[in-house]
């Protein structure tokens, strides 16, 4: 087995691990932090998926990760992943205030974007 | 007519001699002629002092004897094999009893987990596997690989 795709069981697994919190701040770490697209992307994947305050946090604000990420297959992929939830509603939160509160002018206008595309999906 | 000795070359029976030194001999009725060589068999004094009964007897004495010999020799070495054989059965009982003792007295644990891994190394990488180990566990593991990279 390739050692990618010994990351992307890890960045699965810790998609479904129980201990939620010790897991989002690992993915956050490592996972946001790789110098790799691929592993970046399953990251935001990942923590889209759980759909919490914190884990949406991370790829909803953060600058040059999820939706801020300079990879524009990253980015896309974290767009995709917000549209596909079921619940968006503490997405949609942390998106409005962001676009509301957020210091950074890139990120506000990118929140914004995203939240349209939310609006229309939903 | 005086018949006196018939037997004219007693003791050498069978012993041929050469057509040059025999041919005196030519005249005995009973030479019998072999390649050229007269066998000279002296077969009045043989039946003389050995009945044919006797001969019997004497060859059946000898072949009894060697069929009682044979015999002892035979169990001898049948009982020997024999011996060898038991204490050996012996060896292997004793051995057998001990080893199940042991056995019983041993605590035999397998991690078969362990073992699974070992037969199959990417086992260990499955997301199933995975998930059920703790995330500081998975942190090393994923640090691994990073240096793995470097």
């Amino acid at each position: 087995m390739e050692r990618i795709d010994k990351i992307k069981n890890i960045i699965q697994a810790l998609g479904e691990h129980k201990d939620s919190q010790a897991a989002i701040e690992l993915l956050t770490e490592f996972g946001t932090n790789s110098a790799e697209d691929e592993i970046r992307e399953l990251t935001a994947q990942a923590l889209i998926k759980k759909n919490t305050h914190e884990s949406l946090r991370v790829v909803l604000i953060s600058k040059g990760k999820g939706i801020n990420d300079l990879s524009a297959r990253v980015a896309m992929t974290s767009i995709n992943e917000l549209l596909s939830l079921k619940d968006k509603t503490e997405a949609i939160k942390i998106l409005d205030d962001t676009i509301k509160m957020h210091s950074d002018e890139e990120v506000r206008n990118t929140a914004r974007s995203v939240r349209a595309l939310m609006t229309f999906a939903s | 007519m005086q018949i006196g000795k018939i037997s004219l070359h007693t003791g050498k029976t069978g012993k041929t001699t050469s057509n040059l030194q025999t041919k005196n001999l030519t005249t005995n009725p009973f030479g019998v002629s072999f390649k050229g060589n007269v066998i000279q068999a002296d077969v009045f004094e043989s039946a003389e002092k050995k009945g044919i009964t006797q001969n019997i007897g004497e060859k059946s004495k000898l072949f009894a004897s060697a069929v009682v010999s044979g015999i002892n020799n035979f169990n001898e070495s049948f009982k020997s094999r024999m011996n060898s054989i038991v204490s050996f059965g012996k060896k292997i009982t004793t051995n057998v009893f001990d080893t199940l003792e042991r056995i019983g007295n041993t605590e035999i644990t397998i991690d078969m987990e362990k073992v699974k891994n070992t037969i199959f190394p990417n086992r260990q990488y499955s997301v199933k596997q995975l998930a059920n180990k703790s995330v500081e566990d998975l942190k090393s593991i994923w640090q691994d690989l990073e240096t793995e990279c470097i």
